[in-house]
């Protein structure tokens, strides 16, 4: 409707003038347009002597409308002209690329697919209108861009849409013949940002224009999706682990909706989810435990409601490593206490831990207990790499810091650092800054700020409370209710601390806080951070075994040794191996290339580049190959491959690194292989994507609906072939009508004024 | 790396005389006024005042940590005869909790409170201490209350040491006033290889350890006829295999850890109880 507007208005399309340059091609001379100025010039002359005994006001108001009327008529005796750069017909070659990917397969409205309706447009006039001023190469695409006569070839059976690919290999293919542009019609559900991106700049640079058709509807009617799902990439047997969902979904607002948790088909968990206002994300949180060992398929689906247009996506899933064998965490305490005796116990049934605890229980005096062997520790706490390093955790109890040499402080920050591994500071009357860390190796490694003036004899009792982030975090859950685990954080008894620890550092989070008489604010129970590869963490309380031992604590309470199984867990759960293997994509397309990527560390957790890495990889079917990953030349240990799966399901890879002859290191991955399912999440048509598309080539974007503009702006698009064509603008009705609107309007000044 | 200084006999001959100097510094200085001020609580009329709360009033000493990482706790029970007051629990009380707090204090690393806590078996704040010391249980007659808190305690992961009674008619009592605590365990023989000999000192010989008299005086170590003749360390294992008590039947820790300053007082048996005390404290600060 505005567009019809402007068209009568300005008698050409609002593209004519956005391409057109304005010039003046009067064909009056020169002298003729400088007696017309003059004459003009007289006429106001005369008009103002002859309006002297007006008032200022109206006086003003006459001569600025007479001027206005004589300015426009000079102006258009000047013949204003658009000069626009328009395609030659039939000289010039327009790329149309269609999406043939599955998602075109959607019926946004119930009923007719994007690809019905799309082929209808197509057919009915677009084609033919382009056709009688270009030369039509039409594209099929989804992954890759292949060449297609007609409509009727189009089987929307293709995996990703990737634009950016199809754009690139559609001007590779028609390079050499004047191209005036690319049109894409698509419903812009892209899964390769960067690779669009590169496109994109390629298509400015060499002045291609890409004109973009949605297909689709922007918003579902009825729909729900398992838009991401967080899980960890591996965890250990028996860790109640937590997951965060977001589900996007429309037009079942208030509605509960199930959604299940499955290993490998063994439902482990089925939580009601209620849907929030239409268009608003709901993030969810799901428990349950993984107790099958290896790696396992889980996944997460919300069961296809009515009405609902997309089944696809209502499913996601993970592969997740569920690892078995005790992971070693070193617990060195420096004084004898009982918070070692109840740690061991809490934990001491937990296939997955081994705490091997180092107490000095006298000056040079040292207890050692659940070691592998009567060397492990003989000397004391570690002192080469090797020994430190072998552990996956390390907790640091009440000791000094004067207790280390530089060396072994040194050793403790690369431990978290470079090895990847944990450290868990636990409070007493020797840790923190009562420790004297202040200015040491470690402080920098610590999530909180130590105080610079300790004051002395600080001791507290503290009520621990979860701040919102402890709520939500896996360790801290003390039940598999949210609300079971909230009530019983509030009845714990009091604990104890020595260490007045308030500040945190910048990036650290506190999981529990303190309160009590005289208790500081923000009294850091427990906090951590990320640092290097690692993790570290401050607990600074000293006897957690009251959670244990205290009357008001039932027996058959569990809490202190679900808190520390947590802990500890948490603490190995990501610790990297010597050996890591990743993939570029999980899970990967089938016959679609992914990258196999490794790195390698001997037992100091130093990096090596001439080792053998080979991975065998054992199809779905049971077929096996071996293949060798490369030093990447880039990096220090790292190794690469590429590996293309052509069945479905799940390849195991098993990843071995050998120096030597000799075999230093192994890893496993397990990688999914499937027909890509990305089409079906985030389904919608994706204006924003196409509008940018669109302009940063100097396109134009259309909905389906407006097809029938393209044909017509498409021949300005500048590019290829074209020739100037010069379009008078004295004749447009909107001057006609200015002229006629300057004229009434002195008429009726005067009328209103009761001027002559 | 030096040689462990406590693990050298000669060191720990020479640490535990200079312990008993510096003890009984320390006990004439505190004694006369925590012993009035414990056995005025002691009195059966006001017993709770024996527990913690009275021990933390206390810690507004000039010069006292308020909090330390162990108490030697003695256990307040009933026993034949009498009540709470100053019963059979109370033998050797508070002397030989002194004496053992200031030299454990210096053998080992632990930062031990340097007070007496005598605590009743039925007080919920016994739960805050987890090593416990109880002697003379012959006469031991635990009632209801007692038995429930003594046994959640030990349950819940409490240590119990057991000391100084003897012979066959004093270790019937004792068995049959137990059973009503963990009916369902049994008590067994302690091999000299279980990890408590071993714990701080390695202990090669179970020794008896008589009273102070017969220590001075010289001459048979034993008590109370022929079943008192032979010493014997005797545990109770939870269903998980954890040692919850140690009973050192037949001897006297206590006495020798009292008199171990008295210069008639044979070295050998202060030495051996201090070893063992040593082993006990530590094992149940870690096992």
């Amino acid at each position: 409707m505005a567009l019809a507007l402007w068209e009568f208005l300005f008698k050409y399309p609002p593209l004519v003038f956005e391409k057109g340059r304005l010039v003046f091609s009067t064909p009056l001379p020169g002298w003729m347009i400088a007696v017309a100025i003059a004459l003009a010039g007289l006429a106001a002359w005369s008009y103002l002597r002859r309006s002297r005994g007006l008032s200022p006001g109206d006086r003003a108001g006459l001569v600025t409308l007479r001027a206005a009327l004589l300015a426009l008529l000079v102006l258009l005796l000047l013949r204003p002209t658009l000069q626009v750069p328009v395609a030659v017909e039939q000289e010039n070659y327009l790329g149309i690329l269609v999406d043939d990917s599955r998602s075109m397969l959607v019926a946004d409205d119930g009923s007719i697919t994007r690809a019905e309706d799309l082929v209808a447009q197509l057919d009915a006039e677009l084609l033919q209108a382009l056709s009688e001023r270009f030369r039509l190469r039409l594209f099929s695409f989804s992954g890759d861009a292949e060449r297609v006569e007609e409509v009727g070839q189009l089987s929307f059976t293709g995996g990703q849409t990737r634009i950016g690919r199809a754009v690139e290999q559609a001007r590779s293919e028609l390079a050499g013949v004047p191209l005036a542009g690319l049109v894409v019609l698509t419903d812009g559900a892209d899964q390769s940002e960067a690779e669009l991106n590169a496109a994109l700049l390629s298509a400015r640079s060499g002045s291609l224009p890409i004109y973009t058709v949605g297909v689709g509807r922007e918003q579902f009617q009825r729909d729900i999706e398992l838009r991401r799902v967080s899980s960890p990439r591996g965890v250990l047997r028996g860790t109640s682990m937590m997951v965060d969902l977001v589900i996007a979904q429309n037009g079942f607002a208030g509605r509960t909706v199930p959604l299940i948790v499955e290993d490998e088909g063994r439902v482990v968990n089925t939580q009601d989810v209620e849907m929030p206002m239409d268009g608003t994300p709901a993030t969810v949180r799901v428990h349950f435990t993984a107790d099958d060992p290896g790696w396992r398929r889980f996944s997460f689906r919300v069961p296809l409601q009515e009405g609902e247009l997309v089944a696809e996506n209502n499913r996601r899933e993970s592969l997740i490593e569920v690892r078995e064998g005790a992971q070693k965490v070193l617990y060195f305490e420096g004084e004898p206490r009982f918070e070692v005796k109840f740690m061991r116990r809490a934990v001491t049934g937990d296939p997955e831990l081994q705490l091997v605890v180092l107490q000095r229980t006298a000056e040079n005096k040292f207890l050692r207990l659940d070691v592998d062997s009567p060397e492990e520790l003989a000397d004391g706490f570690p002192v080469t790499r090797e020994e430190l390093f072998g552990y996956r955790a390390l907790i640091i109890g009440s000791v000094e810091a004067s207790f280390f040499s530089r060396d072994q402080l040194q050793m403790i920050v690369d431990f978290v650092s470079e090895r990847g591994g944990s450290v868990l500071f636990l409070g007493g009357r020797h840790s923190f800054a009562e420790g004297s860390y202040s200015g040491t190796l470690i402080e920098d490694l610590l999530p909180v700020e130590l105080d610079p003036n300790p004051e002395p004899d600080y001791y507290r009792e503290v009520k621990v409370e979860p701040t919102r982030a402890g709520e939500t975090h896996a360790a801290l859950q003390l039940s598999s209710d949210p609300d079971t685990s909230r009530a019983r954080w509030s009845t714990l008894p009091e604990l104890s601390t020595f260490n007045r620890l308030t500040r945190l550092k910048p990036g650290a989070t506190a999981l529990l806080t303190g309160s009590g008489p005289g208790v500081s604010d923000g009294q850091v129970v427990l906090a951590y951070q990320r640092y290097g590869r690692g993790l570290s963490l401050a607990l600074p309380v000293q006897d957690s075994w009251i959670w244990q031992m205290h009357a008001d604590v039932p027996l058959e309470d569990e809490t202190h040794e679900t808190f520390w199984k947590q802990i500890m867990r948490w603490l190995v759960n990501e610790v990297p191996d010597q050996l890591t293997l990743t993939a570029s994509a999980e899970p990967a397309a089938i016959n679609h290339s992914v990258d196999l990527q490794a790195e390698l560390r001997d037992s100091a957790f130093q990096r090596i580049n001439d080792a053998v890495v080979t991975a065998s990889i054992e199809t779905p079917s049971g077929i096996s190959s071996e293949l060798p990953l490369r030093w990447s030349n880039r990096q220090d240990g790292e190794y690469l491959a590429s590996f293309m799966p052509v069945e479905g399901g799940v390849h195991q890879i098993r990843l071995r690194a050998e120096r030597n002859g000799e075999e230093i290191a192994a890893s496993t991955l397990a990688l999914d292989a499937a027909e890509d399912d990305g089409e079906f999440f985030s389904a919608q048509m994706r204006a924003p994507l196409l509008r940018r598309i669109a302009e940063e080539t100097g396109g134009q974007f259309y909905a389906l609906s407006d097809i029938d503009r393209l044909a017509g702006d498409v021949q300005y698009s500048g590019s290829g072939i074209t020739r100037v064509e010069s379009y008078d603008l004295w004749d447009m009705p909107i001057i006609f009508l200015l002229i006629i609107g300057l004229i009434g309007a002195e008429w009726g000044f005067r009328r209103k004024r009761g001027l002559p | 790396m030096r040689p462990p200084l406590a693990s050298n006999p000669a060191f720990v001959a020479l640490a535990l005389t200079v312990s008993t100097a510096a003890a009984a510094a320390a006990y004439s200085y505190a004694g006369a006024a925590a012993s009035a001020e414990v056995a005025e609580s002691a009195a059966p009329t006001q017993p709770t005042q024996f527990g913690p709360r009275s021990q933390r009033a206390s810690s507004a000493r000039p010069g006292e940590r308020p909090s330390h990482n162990f108490y030697f706790t003695r256990a307040v029970y009933t026993s034949w005869g009498g009540g709470f007051g100053w019963g059979r629990w109370a033998t050797d009380f508070p002397q030989a909790d002194r004496w053992i707090v200031n030299v454990l204090g210096r053998l080992t690393g632990v930062d031990v409170s340097p007070l007496e806590n005598p605590v009743r078996l039925d007080d919920p704040d016994l739960r805050r201490y987890p090593f416990l010391y109880a002697l003379e249980v012959g006469d031991m007659a635990l009632r209801d209350r007692e038995i429930e808190g003594l046994r959640n305690y030990l349950l819940a992961g409490g240590f119990l040491v057991i000391d100084d009674f003897w012979g066959a008619y004093e270790w019937d009592n004792f068995e049959r006033e137990f059973r009503k605590v963990l009916p369902e365990y049994e008590i067994v023989d302690l091999p000299l290889d279980h990890p408590i000999f071993s714990t701080f000192y390695q202990i090669e010989q179970i020794i008896q350890v008589p009273n102070v008299g017969q220590g001075i005086r010289g001459g048979p170590t034993h008590e109370r006829g022929e079943t008192g003749r032979i010493p014997r360390v005797r545990g109770i294992f939870d269903e998980d295999g954890r040692l919850m008590v140690i009973i050192n039947w037949n001897t006297d820790l206590g006495d020798a850890w009292e008199w171990a300053e008295d210069p008639q007082y044979p070295l050998q048996y202060s030495t051996f109880a201090y070893q063992m005390a040593a082993n006990f404290i530590v094992y149940a600060m870690t096992r």
